[in-house]
């Protein structure tokens, strides 16, 4: 549990993350009841400072920082159900900027005989000029990161979690965290936006709460499946049968959202649970990626190093980048035990 | 009543002289002194000007600077020429609704369209600061003048599109009069943007982002801005083409049903389902305006369904429904058919179970019980048996072939939780409080599992568990060696029979919520609330859930996430269970009537009214559809 709390930056009290720390913000409600949590001393217990262990590390400058590539990280902690993953982002080769978020964790627990893995992984793409868009991506990184945890991780760990119609459903949660994050970044970083992809993962089942066009894919051995639904005006004009999705391609307003992170008051998130099949994988990617790739292109190179996701996410995005990597690209790609 | 004076404005002259808009007091061409600024557009601002030609009267016009910033200088004479050819189109178009246009001229990287000044504001400022809605009267007045406006652009020759129609581009001034402004004249200036971007139009017709504009992209451009003044909502906020999401009459109950019909038609996706041409539409408005006549209506009702598809199943008129026959018992019939083997059991009221045969609709058997049945039937293929569960108190497995009782199992109370037949056993509860599971060979039973509370759901049974619903409102997962593994707990008591699909166990309350929880834990994934309880067992096909509620209607959500994807109204209560075959939903209501529904949409395929309400479900196999009615009837539909 302590890593989970110094993962989170958070104070080792009874209740990690309480709904006042969000109001709690300096800027937007200086009086408020909270006063503790000053930016410049503790900025552990504010969502408006990106955290330092987030994957999604920010620099001095407020940049997000290339990552080093890691190796395949498997969470060894237990026999049986574990989870495998990789990830990479890049800033491509065309921006100077990286403005795509990512973050990953994994716990995994076993005794009574049950073996519990799960995982937390979100994709964010951000837009937005003067550095809008970085830190409106890690800053609702962070806030879903935070919440989903709160309310359903740790809410499991105290044994909360459970079959009774009293409780928030897990969708509900997931939803919850994502317009938190809209709430605060609409406030935070006013002319930045961004997309939020992001999965829990426990056994086999996938939540996801998806806002943009950043996308989540299911992927087995012998199909790839889409399984968000890109809140764009050309993946509209399709659903109505108004636009080929290959006129989409090419489409001069491809790249125009109806919904994003931080954009209005209220957002509409869209949550799914599926099914993860056995040794298949769960992929989180940014617009760079699947804009340059086709689906079967990026299962085919999956396919090629299918039990390595650390070498298939550099392959992807080299990939990518190779087709000019107009845009920030990252992707990540986790996979589920037998 | 809305006094039209506010819509009078203001210039403002504090805008002047920052961010490169000219000084006050500067003047163009020795002519126009710059007195404010009337507005800001996309490409440079709107001045008021002083007309200094006229030196003893005050004559005002409007100046519309649009900033050239093609840095390429062929494209800037590009820009150029394309900006003189709009303008001289706008000089000769003469029109109430359209300011004169007076002169254009160019400066430095700056071109100029002297007109008319309008004192008002446009449509877009006047919804954004409304606190009530706006007229219906009002509204539909400025929709026949916009329809006059387009008439005559449409007319013209070479016929203009106008291609913009929005609030931002109407201004309403003093007198409460419609103008029209913005010909689009500074999209000559225009220059691609890049990069991903946020917010859409919202007022423009699919086709246009194929690159088509015409009459009818004006039409569906009207229809969302009629849609937008009679709403309040404003469609750059909602997800784009989902006017129908937001029904008008909804946000504002003054709308008629005539004008809602209007504006939908305007904003069918294709543009073939929408009006002919704006004069159509400005009759029928008229018709609204005025008093309906001379066939406004007819015209409407044909046309109103707003276009998606038509009927792909060659909707069934009144009572074009092929009944094939009907077999009528001594009793009600409140619980539903299954089919087996060319024959349909059903237990009724009269206490008897009844075996018709499916081709002509004569009994083979029936075999009575001790009290009325409200549970369906279970087949049992290998031993050729039959399980009822009767108010009686007992569970009958009864031959198929001869209608003889193989064994019969007393529990404690009435049995009203249908027997589901599943790895040689029969599951069933009781309302002794028990879930019992018993040996189809024998009927003895093996173990039972203590509730505590009457059982009247009927099980579900996968390879690992028995999930079934309690009327203590408590759902519960126990193995087959009646272990439990987990119980979840609604607020009120389930009858609804779980289903399960990709992991979930889906089941409605009477709580008012269809749940879906997590197989392995109990623990709930969504939920979806409607407005009264939910006693029908979901179905899943097609990645959506279907079932219906006490609250009239059949509900279709997605699977994953339970998000509505449509819902269908009955005229009553929906206790029935749906089927679904072949992208079709069957359900029945308590208005009497079993439904056919389009699985996709919801819309109604055809419907076959009873004489009694019906809240037993549908059975559907090769084509026929057998249905049980409070009105003592079986029926045997043609699906
Ligand atoms: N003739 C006029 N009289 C008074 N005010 C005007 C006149 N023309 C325009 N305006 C004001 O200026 C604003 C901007 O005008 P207009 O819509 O023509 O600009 P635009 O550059 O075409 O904008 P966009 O292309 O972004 O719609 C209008 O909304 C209106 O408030
Ligand atoms: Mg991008």
């Amino acid at each position: 549990m302590d890593w989970l709390r110094r993962f989170l930056g958070l104070q080792p009290a009874e209740s990690p993350v309480s709904e006042s720390e969000d109001k709690a913000a300096p800027s937007t409600s200086p009086t408020a009841a909270a006063p503790a949590a000053t930016p410049e001393t503790d900025s552990s217990t504010d969502d408006t400072q990106p955290n330092r262990n987030a994957t999604a590390q920010l620099n001095e400058d407020g940049r997000t920082r290339q990552l080093p590539p890691l190796e395949t990280v498997t969470d060894t902690s237990s026999t049986g159900t574990r989870l495998n993953y990789g990830l990479h982002s890049d800033v491509g080769q065309v921006r100077d900027n990286n403005q795509d978020a990512m973050l990953s964790f994994t716990a995994c627990m076993s005794g009574a005989g049950d073996d519990v893995s799960f995982g937390f992984f979100i994709v964010a793409d951000g837009m937005g000029g003067h550095e809008d868009g970085e830190k409106a991506s890690a800053l609702a990184t962070q806030i879903v990161a935070r919440h989903v945890t709160n309310d359903i991780f740790l809410s499991l760990l105290r044994g909360e979690t459970g079959g009774d119609s009293e409780r928030p459903t897990i969708i509900e949660v997931l939803r919850n965290a994502v317009q938190k994050a809209n709430e605060i970044v609409s406030t935070q970083v006013p002319d930045g936006g961004t997309t939020v992809t992001a999965s829990a993962i426990m056994g086999h089942s996938a939540y996801i709460a998806h806002v943009g066009d950043s996308r989540a894919y299911l992927i087995a051995r012998d199909s790839i499946e889409h399984v968000t639904r890109d809140h764009s005006l050309v993946q509209r004009l399709i659903e109505l049968d108004q636009l080929t999705p290959e006129d989409a391609a090419d489409h001069p307003q491809k790249n125009v959202l109806y919904r994003a992170i931080g954009q209005s008051d209220n957002i509409d998130v869209d949550a799914i649970i599926r099914q993860i099949p056995p040794e298949g994988y769960l992929m989180l990617c940014s617009d760079g990626l699947w804009n340059m790739l086709s689906n079967e292109e990026i299962h085919q190179t999956i396919l090629k190093q299918y039990d390595n996701p650390q070498s298939a996410a550099q392959k992807l995005v080299a990939l990518a980048n190779e087709r000019g990597g107009p845009d920030n690209i990252t992707v990540i790609l986790v996979q589920i035990p037998v | 009543m809305v006094d039209t004076k506010q819509f009078a404005s203001e210039p403002k002259k504090d805008l002047l002289g920052v961010d490169g808009t000219l000084q006050l007091h500067s003047v163009l061409m020795n002519r126009y002194r710059i007195t404010g600024v009337l507005g800001v557009g996309g490409m440079g601002s709107v001045y008021q000007a002083r007309d200094l030609q006229f030196p003893s009267a005050e004559r005002y016009v409007a100046v519309k600077e649009m900033l050239n910033l093609s840095q390429d200088p062929q494209l800037r004479t590009i820009s150029l020429r394309n900006f003189e050819r709009e303008a001289n189109i706008l000089a000769a178009l003469s029109h109430p609704a359209i300011p004169t246009i007076h002169e254009y001229f160019t400066h430095k990287d700056r071109a100029y369209l002297v007109m008319e000044q309008i004192n008002g504001k446009n449509l877009e400022e006047i919804l954004n600061t409304l606190t009530e809605s706006l007229p219906v009267d009002m509204v539909v007045q400025w929709a026949i003048d916009l329809c006059d406006v387009l008439n005559y652009l449409h007319d013209h020759d070479p016929p203009i599109i106008f291609r913009d129609m929005k609030p931002a581009n109407i201004m309403i001034d003093s007198y409460g009069r419609l103008r029209l402004i913005d010909f689009g004249i500074a999209r000559t200036f225009q220059v691609g943007e890049k990069g991903t971007m946020i917010g859409t139009e919202g007022y423009s017709a699919p086709e246009q982002y194929r690159g088509e504009a015409t009459p009818q992209s004006d039409i569906y451009g009207l229809g969302a801005t009629l849609h937008h003044s009679l709403t309040g909502r404003d469609p750059r906020l909602e997800a784009p083409f989902t006017f129908a999401d937001r029904p008008i009459r909804e946000a504002n109950p003054d709308v008629p049903g005539q004008l809602d019909a209007i504006i939908m038609r305007a904003l069918a996706f294709e543009p073939s389902q929408r009006f002919a041409n704006v004069l159509e539409m400005k009759k029928l408005f008229e018709a609204v305006r005025y008093g309906a006549s001379g066939g406004g209506s007819v015209a409407i009702d044909s046309g109103a369904a707003p276009a998606q598809e038509m009927d792909d199943w060659g909707s069934a008129e009144a009572g074009g429904i092929d009944v094939r026959w009907k077999f009528k018992v001594e009793e009600e019939i409140r619980a539903s058919p299954i089919v087996h083997d060319g024959i349909v059991f059903f237990g009724a009221y009269d206490h008897n179970l009844w075996a018709i045969d499916t081709e002509n609709g004569q009994m083979r058997w029936k075999y009575a019980t001790e009290a009325g049945i409200s549970t369906d039937p279970a087949i049992h293929k290998d031993g050729n048996m039959v399980v009822v569960g009767s108010d009686d108190y007992a569970v009958y497995a009864i031959d198929i072939r001869s209608g003889r009782e193989n064994w019969k199992l007393m529990t404690q109370g009435p049995v009203r939780s249908s027997p589901t037949v599943a790895h040689g056993h029969v599951f069933f509860g009781s309302d002794d409080g028990h879930l019992y599971a018993t040996r189809l060979t024998t009927g003895r039973s093996v173990w039972k599992y203590d509730a505590g509370v009457p059982i009247r759901s009927k099980p579900t049974v996968t390879d690992e568990l028995i999930i079934f619903g309690a009327e203590s409102g408590d759902v519960y997962a126990v193995d087959l060696s009646g272990q439990l593994k987990w119980r979840f707990k609604c607020k009120r008591n389930v009858i609804s029979s779980p289903f399960i699909y990709e992991g979930l166990v889906y089941f409605g309350s009477f709580d008012y919520h269809l749940y879906a929880i997590d197989i392995k834990n109990g623990w709930s994934v969504w939920r979806y609330r409607t407005a009264k309880p939910v006693l029908s067992s979901p179905i899943v096909a097609d990645e959506m859930v279907f079932f219906g509620s006490a609250d009239g209607n059949v509900y279709a959500l997605d699977a994953f996430g339970g998000r509505e994807r449509w819902k269908f109204a009955t005229e009553n209560q929906v206790i029935s269970s749906p089927v679904y075959a072949d992208g079709a939903i069957y359900i029945a209501s308590v208005d009497g009537k079993v439904y056919s529904l389009d699985a996709k949409k919801g819309k109604e395929r055809w419907s076959f009214e009873t004489n009694g309400p019906i809240s037993g479900s549908p059975y559907v196999h090769e084509g026929v559809l057998y249905i049980g009615s409070t009105d003592q009837n079986l029926y045997a539909l043609k699906a």
